[in-house]
């Protein structure tokens, strides 16, 4: 079989589950639908990138569909998120379905739209169309505002409205970029459809009209960088990632933000190859990312809610990774693997917030005390990620949080170097401080709002824990060679360099 | 009618939009701004792409002309509110800042196309107008309604830069991005419901339980 059908079955898998999650009544085979089609997702997943990583270029289906080091390194991080997002979601829902929190149409509608997300993100970034890749993001969008309000409260559509209008609103910004960037490339040789295609963009990038290029870029960052969260264009992010429930939580911060980020970098390999390097682009990424770690810090220190907390911390870090790739250099890859780090660790982090909010009936972080002797799992879950989430060795985000230290001082951006240590030093005391008290301090004697999750510690939630901790552990003390290259290429890419 | 007056229409059309106050009156010039538009690519396309210009006319018609005033009138008599009442910023103010929203659009149009953007220079000046009117509208408006209109007119906008300022998309790209715009409007339209039901109004600036 050709390598363009896996793209269509990639594409095709989640509308399918959609589907039929549409005709299912029970919840139980509604959980089965989408636990299924996660699985066969990531198969088809697996196929797509295994030749990428492995060494191969890229693979192209009839000029549209596109897969590099870039994407395919991305596809991979959406699709391992997706996978434990929905193996997750089946405890997190069981229980609420149990206790009745959640009807069973309710559930129905989130198997529809969580598949829907996830054909979105894929075209995102399989797209070689840049046209086809905005209709991608805004449909992610759409897609994803009701999973916001899946329990039907006044502060999730709230939530809700904010997201809805910000992002559509943005990522309409970033569709007047798209249009201007192809203006760029007016009069210049190519044959009327490939106009969008982003292979051809880059192929004549020296010849485009680059005031135009620029113009079409600041769109697009304004645009895209809404939807990534970063600062000061992140208002909507904090209420969403709070209000969503947790597996949603962790499908958005693990990886919808990088969905947008991932938008970003396709067009800085743009400018990066018409300007000759000159760091353009760069520099604004860089400025951005300063912006939005310094935010996250002022938010994160005087932070109750543990959700919101970790919401910011995703502000902070995709901060952290727009700096990197605005570093240049080794802060490129020292950025993507950034991603990586961030989705997995953040996702965690997610997964045992949202249980223990459940367990607590609360995600205030004055009454979340002692989740290591109420519930060792999810304690372990929570507690080990804030380590990692605020960069404790050997943990891999802070080896590649060093790295950025390097590609600072290498570049002599010593001032971007201060605000990032000053801004990660002080997120380290604040967060730490907040995940002692949770993990430690004297538990309350209240009822907790669902009694069955907190006896029932399954073998499915300790594998979560578990896997993904020492994955990061690993990953930080060694790091394989195919990664190393796959990520080295990815960076060539974003630099402009291939 | 020629190409010059369809733009000057849609100046026009935003700057009612700007001091108008009933909420039922204004989903109408939406409308009727979204009629005109949908001419545009009988206009400017080529006349080897006419079948699919006629398509494109129709299909722009049916959506922004028939299907979005319908939705958004429905919405706002469930809603049960007529007029934006205390806008953020008002009338004559809001009125007087579009002018100034103008001549920005006259400017930067006038750069544009000195670098050779656009078929001609008044195009980029209704596109650019329109886009800072629906932002404007969703930043001094308090109804939730009148930012859906915002985001529609900023649409619109977007909708004649890409016929007027860039030349050939790819009809696939059209279509989804039209079916993009078509599913973001009837989602606000059902979440206005949802938010008229839970909180009995629909002013935006009372959504301010999440803080900090």
């Amino acid at each position: 079989m050709s390598v363009g059908y896996y793209f269509w079955i990639l594409m095709g898998l989640p509308m399918v589950g959609a589907g039929v999650c549409a005709l299912l009544r029970a919840p139980r085979s509604v959980l089965t639908v989408l636990i299924g089609a996660a699985a066969a997702e990531t198969v088809v997943g697996a196929f797509l990138v295994k030749d990428i990583f492995a060494g191969a270029q890229d693979s192209v289906a009839w000029g549209w569909f596109y897969l590099d080091a870039l994407s395919a390194y991305h596809l991979a991080i959406l699709l391992l998120i997706y996978l434990l997002s929905t193996v997750y979601a089946a405890g997190y829902f069981r229980h609420e379905l149990e206790a009745g929190v959640i009807r069973p149409g309710q559930f129905r509608r989130f198997g529809i739209l969580w598949c829907g997300a996830v054909a979105a993100m894929a075209l995102v970034i399989i797209s070689n169309n840049i046209g086809a890749m905005w209709i991608g993001m805004e449909a992610t969008t759409l897609m994803t505002a009701f999973l916001i309000c899946v329990h039907r409260t006044a502060a999730s559509l709230e939530a809700m409205w904010k997201y809805l209008l910000m992002c559509s609103v943005g990522v309409a910004c970033a569709f007047m970029g798209t249009l201007l960037a192809v203006a760029a490339a007016r009069g210049l040789p190519l044959a009327g459809s490939d106009v969008m295609l982003w292979t051809q963009l880059r192929a004549v990038a020296t010849q485009m009209n680059l005031p135009l290029l620029k113009l079409a870029f600041l769109f697009l960052l304004v645009g895209y960088g809404t939807k990534a969260g970063l600062a000061p264009l992140h208002n909507w992010l904090p209420d969403a990632h709070s209000q969503a429930p947790a597996p949603v939580s962790a499908l958005f911060s693990g990886f919808m933000l990088n969905t947008a980020l991932y938008c970003i970098l396709r067009y800085v390999a743009i400018i990066e190859v018409a300007t000759g390097g000159a760091g353009w682009s760069l520099h604004l990424l860089q400025f951005f990312g300063l912006i939005s770690i310094v935010v996250a810090t002022a938010f994160i220190l005087f932070q109750e809610d543990v959700k919101r907390l970790l919401a910011y911390h995703s502000v902070e870090h995709l901060g952290i990774i727009s700096l990197g790739v605005g570093l240049g250099g080794i802060g490129v890859f020292a950025a993507l693997f950034h991603v990586f780090n961030h989705s997995l660790c953040k996702t965690l982090a997610f997964f045992s917030a949202g249980r223990i909010g459940q367990i607590y009936g609360t995600h205030s972080m004055a009454h979340i005390r002692g989740t290591l002797k109420a519930h060792p799992v999810w304690g372990i879950g929570l507690f080990g990620s804030f380590l990692a989430l605020i960069g404790v060795a050997p943990f891999a985000l802070f080896m590649s949080e060093l790295q950025i230290v390097f590609a600072a001082m290498d570049g002599r951006a010593y001032l971007a170097l201060a605000l990032f240590l000053a801004g990660t030093g002080a997120i380290f005391v604040g967060a730490l401080k907040h995940a002692m008290a949770m993990a430690w301090g004297e538990p309350e004697h209240s009822a907790p709002a669902l009694a069955a999750p907190a006896s029932a510690a399954g073998i499915t939630d300790t594998i979560l824990v578990a896997g993904s901790l020492l994955v990061l552990l690993a990953v930080g003390l060694w790091m394989p060679e195919w990664y190393r290259s796959l990520l080295l290429r990815a960076a060539h890419i974003v630099e402009g360099k291939l | 009618m020629g190409l010059d007056t369809l733009f000057v229409f849609l100046v026009l059309t935003s700057i009612v939009l700007l001091g108008s106050s009933l909420l039922n009156s204004s989903i109408r010039v939406v409308a009727l701004q979204g009629a005109v538009l949908s001419f545009l690519p009988l206009l400017v396309m080529e006349p080897t792409w006419a079948g699919r210009a006629v398509f494109l006319a129709a299909l722009t018609m049916g959506i922004k002309g028939i299907v979005f005033p319908v939705l958004l009138l429905r919405s706002l008599r469930e809603a049960n509110v007529r007029r934006e009442m205390q806008p953020l910023v008002g009338y004559s103010l809001s009125l007087a800042l579009g002018i100034a929203l103008l001549v920005l659009a006259f400017w930067l149009a006038g750069r544009l196309h000195g670098i050779g953007v656009g078929i001609s220079a008044l195009s980029l000046t209704a596109a650019f107008f329109m886009m800072f009117t629906g932002l404007f509208l969703i930043i001094a408006r308090r109804k939730a309604l009148t930012q859906v209109l915002g985001f529609l007119t900023l649409e619109n906008g977007i909708y004649a830069f890409g016929l007027t300022g860039v030349g050939h998309i790819h009809w696939l790209v059209e279509l989804g991005v039209l079916l993009d715009v078509f599913v973001a409007v009837f989602i606000m339209g059902i979440a206005i419901d949802h938010i008229s039901r839970e909180f009995d109004h629909i002013n935006v600036d009372e959504l301010d339980q999440l803080k900090g």
